[in-house]
């Protein structure tokens, strides 16, 4: 997420794989669709207060040396620790952004990770997640791989398992960075509802990630596969990754906010899931 | 269309499922009254859907709509609406209603969508749903929808379907020309659908903004701007109006406002109630804060015959149309509100944020001619307290012979009201006769009203504006004043004249069940007091008075239809007694009643006054006095207070200046007189009882040749001789007879050369001579900075006169009314007009010859501001002060913009010897020293209130 976006749209064809899928009493497991069913990871949010620190880390400010301000993106917000920002309560993960001075900058945000604490491999990663809307709202659910401080970005590899534009209330995007296929030349999809919206419930955004292929899924649809062949360069994810949340306002990738953006805007996150291959 | 009875059997038939399924749990009887209509959702899609009527509006191009099998987006036929050109005989636009008369059950949609296009690129006014042609209650409308000449999909959210189970408007839409041309366009697959993807409502009324109501008991207001904001798929907002029925109102306070379920919101007691709203639960954006304040009483009704009156603004009369009730004149008014107000019925505007707003008439209306009226009528009422200082200046601006403002030949005149004519919540009437208003040269060609407050209040009430014509039956109202008292203040208890200090606390229109209209009015400048339709009509003294050591009552009054008049005096002990009035008056009848004539009332115990009888009463003056020793021989009032600046002057006896220390007022000179310093009306006053002769000795000698008056107040009622002198050190003293007795205070300016060969340089005393008892004051040597009534810094042009030589090659300079009132509320402005062909350097200097001193003496100060209005920006304007025993010296400024007023500041300071004198300064607009050729093109400038500080 360091570079503006364009995706290659290849394929319009949606693979609505209904067929693959069982039904159940409880919809948080439509999604069992491979044998990724070994749950090597889930924080539920189930507590009140901060995020566990032994699961996520905060990025805090307007970027890092590497990024510099922006975050890459000339994004608008100032990420802070505190609760206004980042808070678990109700059974959710809430990440939202104020429209408010602070340090300098006009907005105020979160963005947790997983780096040095949850880093697999393969599996299945996914999320249930509200998303919120308007102009220049930009949330996302993300992985960067482990390496990027010896390798840098994009040879670290970045996985983005949902993004979206908060004007574009039904539509959400997934795709992958790495060398030759990054920021403008990332591949990846959008993937559009019909009849339904991103932010008025719950949606589960996920992948499934195993050597030569990384699967997308809304719910349980099934829109994407990417492939080593589908590239433009080396295939730099067979090692671990991290998992990134956060909520980002303005940026290249959806512009700024306008006076018709609502603020407040929360990400709801009711669980992040990752799953390992069976034994 | 025929009325479409398929519906009917559809009912049944639903009515009869209903019967044979309904689960056997439930009581029949109950679902029998949740008979359920038609969840039928298409409109129109290639033809009219079932029950679909059409009804135009009455006064729309009525064949404006068709079906159309030619041009469609979809299927076998479209919706085509022919708007019409502007001005169509047939009806100036299209509009009408689509309704399903059985009503609808659309709460399982969201949206109303359809596929329109159009033959050119248009704006439909309005569209939407809803509307029915009977109660409309959840009418729907989305304004300005643009359309495209190629086939778009267009959507209109549902605010809340939950509230359309049985909708019979169905579409409606009402457009008018583009650009005053007719056009086509088509609607088609017009649909309720459920989308899933509109969300995110955000009601609002009041468009959103919290607004603050100041009401009357009783007063109905109604809330407005009540929208749905709803994000669609696409992600943009789209914003709907809509009826009442859609909210759920609720007051923070019901005891002091109700608001019932169509926004009406009543005031019932005095305080104050939040009105908020919610739509489908959700709380909606704004809200209205009703501040009730008690009852409301309307402005006098006006009673000129209209056949004698042009309306501005009144409920009376038929009003002239005009351009606006508040021109927001950018950037400097502040001033919001117009003809905004209804109370009972009664309009009336208000204005509020107040420094300067005007109504005019002159550019989309005409112009009125009122000079065949004779008074300007105007009805004012402050909604705060008011304190010293506070005023309302009402001008009227004429556009003069060209009919056109802001051209030379304008012209305007202004009545000012002060905390003295104004009250908080207090109506005050205006009745200025044109001849009071003389700097309106011309009155066939008015075209504005101003008001400028200078924010000095804020918030104001103005009804009936009106000019009438007081017949030729003889005037309905006075033009003149009553007749200033004379008598001492000592001598008198007031109880209403601006003469006197009345007695405090007492009401002038207490309610005891009279018809009588009470308005206080200002004629010639004095508060009067108006009666019109006289019954009855008391008068609440503020306190009990003892009127034993009074003598008499005295009253003005004025009345032209009266035929029976009497006055009472009313004490505690409630006995009465009147007084019968000589009635019609002819002009101001002047009455001072014996209080003799009153036997019957206790006078240690006057609690009221009262009038009866009928016809319109002005009344003013309204004291009791004694005769006092002989009567009239102390003046009631100050001398006038002086103006003259305090540099032009060495005062010798003034409480407005610092007088020249030490001197000796009664220097024994083995004068009779006896000498006192008695206060008048406040003002330390110089009194010589028995005078034979006097003697005034100056604290030091004075040097008086820069000076070229000797100004004195006086006032006498028993002298017959009275001189005043001058005495230089060298013992020459020359005597100035001073007219006697006066007739209240007497102001001289005595030419100091009238006492030659006195020594000016060296005055050390002042002596008078005479008899009688003389009061003095204001005693002061000045200078005008000219030979009288002439120019001085500061130069605001407002006495028409201009001082100003326009300079080299064509250029002009001219003195009008001011034609850009923003920013600068003065009447009149210097114009100077930078000619084709003027020189370069062309611009305005001071007239010296006006002066026989210099005008500017940088004593005074070495920094000048200038107020310039120019029409291009960037502009360089120099001031140049020249002329006098030092060089010339220029500052530049530069005007950042155009078209507007702004102030330019000149710092002489670092430049010049503040010692030195210049008889005249110049004003170069746009000296473009840089190319120095001759003007190319005409370039006005106007230039204002040149100050040195």
């Amino acid at each position: 997420m360091q570079k503006p976006y364009f995706f290659k749209l290849n394929s319009l064809v949606l693979l609505v794989l209904a067929s693959l899928f069982f039904q159940s009493c409880n919809p948080d497991e439509e999604q069992t669709v491979t044998n990724f069913t070994n749950l090597s990871f889930e924080d539920d949010f189930n507590g009140n207060g901060t995020v566990d620190a032994a699961t996520w880390s905060f990025d805090m400010g307007v970027g890092t040396a590497a990024s510099g301000a922006g975050w890459g993106n000339n994004e608008l917000q100032h990420y802070t620790d505190r609760p206004e920002n980042i808070k678990v309560e109700g059974g959710m993960l809430h990440i939202t952004a104020h429209k408010e001075s602070f340090m300098g900058a006009g907005y105020t945000s979160g963005r947790i990770n997983t780096a040095g604490k949850i880093e697999q491999a393969y599996g299945r990663f996914e999320a249930r997640i509200k998303l919120p809307w308007g102009q220049g709202i930009w949330p996302a659910f993300w992985m960067l791989g482990n390496d990027i401080d010896e390798v840098g970005w994009p040879n670290c590899g970045e996985i983005d398992i949902m993004e979206y534009r908060g004007q574009n209330p039904t539509i959400m995007l997934g795709s992958v960075h790495g060398p030759g296929y990054s920021g403008g030349e990332s591949e990846g999809k959008s993937y559009e509802l019909t009849n339904d919206r991103f932010d008025t419930d719950f949606h589960v955004f996920g992948i499934e990630w195993g050597p030569e292929y990384i699967n997308y899924y809304v719910d349980n649809v099934l829109y994407n596969q990417i492939t080593p062949a589908d590239v433009d360069g080396n295939w730099v994810f067979d090692h671990p990754f991290y998992i990134i949340l956060n909520l980002a306002v303005g940026g290249n990738f959806v512009g700024s906010p306008n006076e018709n953006t609502v603020f407040p805007q929360t990400m709801l996150v009711d669980y992040v899931r990752v799953y390992s291959l069976s034994e | 269309m025929k009325k479409n009875i398929i519906l009917k059997s559809n009912l049944l038939l639903l009515l009869g499922f209903v019967l044979l399924f309904s689960n056997c749990e439930r009581e029949i009887e109950k679902d029998l009254k949740k008979a359920t209509y038609s969840k039928d959702g298409t409109v129109f899609i290639d033809g009219f859907s079932a029950g679909l009527e059409y009804f135009p509006f009455g006064d729309s191009y009525f064949t404006a709509f068709t079906v159309d099998e030619e041009t469609k987006y979809a299927g076998t036929a479209s919706m085509r609406f022919d708007v019409p050109n502007v001005g169509d005989p047939n009806g100036a636009y299209a509009g009408a209603i689509f309704p399903d008369n059985g009503g609808r059950d659309l709460s399982g949609y969201d949206a109303l969508t359809f596929w329109a296009k159009s033959t050119t690129a248009a704006t439909i006014n309005d569209i939407g749903f809803g509307q029915d042609f009977g109660e409309n209650k959840y009418q729907v409308t989305l304004s300005a929808l643009k359309l495209t000449t190629n086939w778009r999909q267009y959507t209109i959210a549902l605010p809340d379907a939950s509230k359309l189970t049985r909708e019979k408007g169905l579409f409606w839409y009402a457009e008018g020309p583009e650009n005053g041309n007719g056009y086509t366009f088509w609607i088609d697959e017009l649909q309720f659908e459920k989308l899933g993807t509109i969300a995110q409502p955000r009601p609002a009324i009041q468009e959103g903004e919290e607004v603050t109501i100041n009401t009357f008991l009783g007063v109905e207001n109604t809330i407005t701007g009540l929208q749905q904001t709803l994000n669609l798929g696409n992600g943009l907002d789209q914003t709907l109006s809509l009826t009442p029925a859609y909210f759920e109102f609720s007051s923070s306070n019901p005891a002091v406002a109700t608001v019932n379920a169509a926004g009406e919101i009543t005031s019932v007691s005095t305080g104050t109630a939040v009105i908020t709203a919610k739509l489908n639960g959700v709380a909606a954006a704004g809200s209205v804060t009703v501040v009730v304040t008690g009852d409301f009483t309307p402005a006098p009704t006006p009673t000129q015959d209209p056949a004698n009156v042009i309306s501005i603004f009144s409920d009376a009369y038929t009003n002239q149309p005009v351009d606006y009730y508040n021109g927001f004149w950018a950037p400097f008014q502040t001033t919001v509100g117009g003809d905004n107000i209804n109370i009972n019925n009664d309009n009336i505007i208000s204005y509020s944020e107040l420094n300067f707003v005007g109504i005019q008439f002159a550019v989309d209306q005409p112009t009125i001619n009122v000079s065949s009226m004779t008074h300007f009528h105007i009805d004012v009422q402050a909604r705060e307290e008011l304190q010293a200082g506070d005023f309302l200046t009402i001008r009227l601006v004429d556009a003069g012979s060209d009919n056109t403002l802001g051209t030379g030949d304008d012209s305007s005149a202004e009545i000012t009201l002060d905390n003295t004519d104004l009250a908080n919540e207090t109506w005050y009437s205006a009745d200025v006769p044109f001849s009071d208003l003389g700097a309106l040269t011309s009155r066939s060609n008015l075209a504005q009203i101003i008001f400028v407050s200078d924010a000095t209040i804020t918030s104001v009430y103005i009804d009936n504006i009106y000019f009438y014509n007081n017949g030729g039956s003889g005037p309905m109202g006075p033009t003149q004043a009553a007749p200033t008292p004379t008598r001492a203040a000592a001598d008198v208890i007031s109880v209403y004249s601006d003469a006197y200090t009345d007695i405090a606390g007492s009401d002038i229109n207490p309610n005891w069940g009279q018809a009588t209209m009470v308005t206080e009015v200002l004629i010639g400048g004095s508060n009067t007091l108006r009666y019109a339709g006289l019954d009855y009509q008391g008068l609440q003294l503020g306190s009990a008075q003892d009127l034993t050591s009074m003598e008499f009552l005295h009253v003005d009054y004025w009345t032209a239809n009266s035929s029976a008049l009497n006055m009472f005096l009313i004490s505690g002990n409630t006995a009465e007694q009147a007084k019968a009035l000589a009635v019609p008056t002819s002009g101001w009848a002047s009455i001072d009643i014996p209080l003799s004539d009153f036997p019957s009332v206790d006078l240690a115990d006057i609690i009221q006054l009262k009038t009866d009888g009928n016809g319109d009463i002005y009344l003013d003056n309204i004291y009791f006095y004694k005769q006092g020793g002989g009567g009239g021989t102390t003046p009631t009032s100050a001398a006038p207070t002086p103006t003259r600046p305090d540099a032009d002057v060495i005062s010798i006896y003034s409480d407005a200046y610092t007088n020249v220390a030490g001197s000796n007022l009664n220097p024994n000179w083995g004068q009779m007189t006896t000498v006192s310093e008695p206060q008048i009306a406040g003002n330390t006053t110089l009194l010589y009882t028995g005078l034979n002769y006097q003697g005034l000795e100056l604290g030091t000698a004075q040097d008086v040749t820069g000076m070229e008056f000797l100004h004195i107040d006086y006032w006498t009622a028993n002298s017959t001789a009275l001189n005043a002198f001058l005495i230089s050190g060298n013992t020459t003293e020359v005597p100035k007879a001073l007219s006697v007795p006066t007739s209240g205070w007497a102001s001289v300016d005595i030419p100091l050369s009238d006492f030659s060969p006195v020594d000016l340089a060296d005055i050390i005393q002042f002596k008078f001579d005479g008899n009688g008892d003389i009061y003095l004051d204001n005693i002061y040597f000045y200078k005008t900075g000219g030979t009288g009534g002439l120019p001085a810094l500061p130069l605001d042009f407002e006495d028409g006169s201009n001082p100003m030589i326009a300079f080299d090659g064509g250029a002009t300079s001219a003195v009008i009314s001011n034609p850009d009132p923003m920013g600068n509320p003065s009447s009149n402005v210097l114009q100077f007009v930078k000619a084709a062909g003027s020189e370069w350097y062309s611009g305005v200097v001071f007239d010296e010859t006006l002066l026989t001193t210099p005008l500017i003496d940088l004593a005074n100060g070495t920094v000048f501001t200038i107020k310039i209005w120019s029409p291009t920006a960037g502009v360089s304007v120099r001031m140049q002060l020249e002329g006098g025993a030092s060089p010339a010296y220029e500052v530049f400024q530069t005007v950042n913009t155009a078209n507007q007023w702004v102030t330019l500041t000149y710092d002489f300071t670092s430049q010049v010897n503040a010692s030195d004198t210049y008889p005249k300064f110049a004003i170069f607009p746009d000296f473009d020293f840089s190319n120095q050729v001759p003007v190319a093109t005409e370039a006005i400038y106007y230039i204002d209130d040149i100050t040195q500080q």
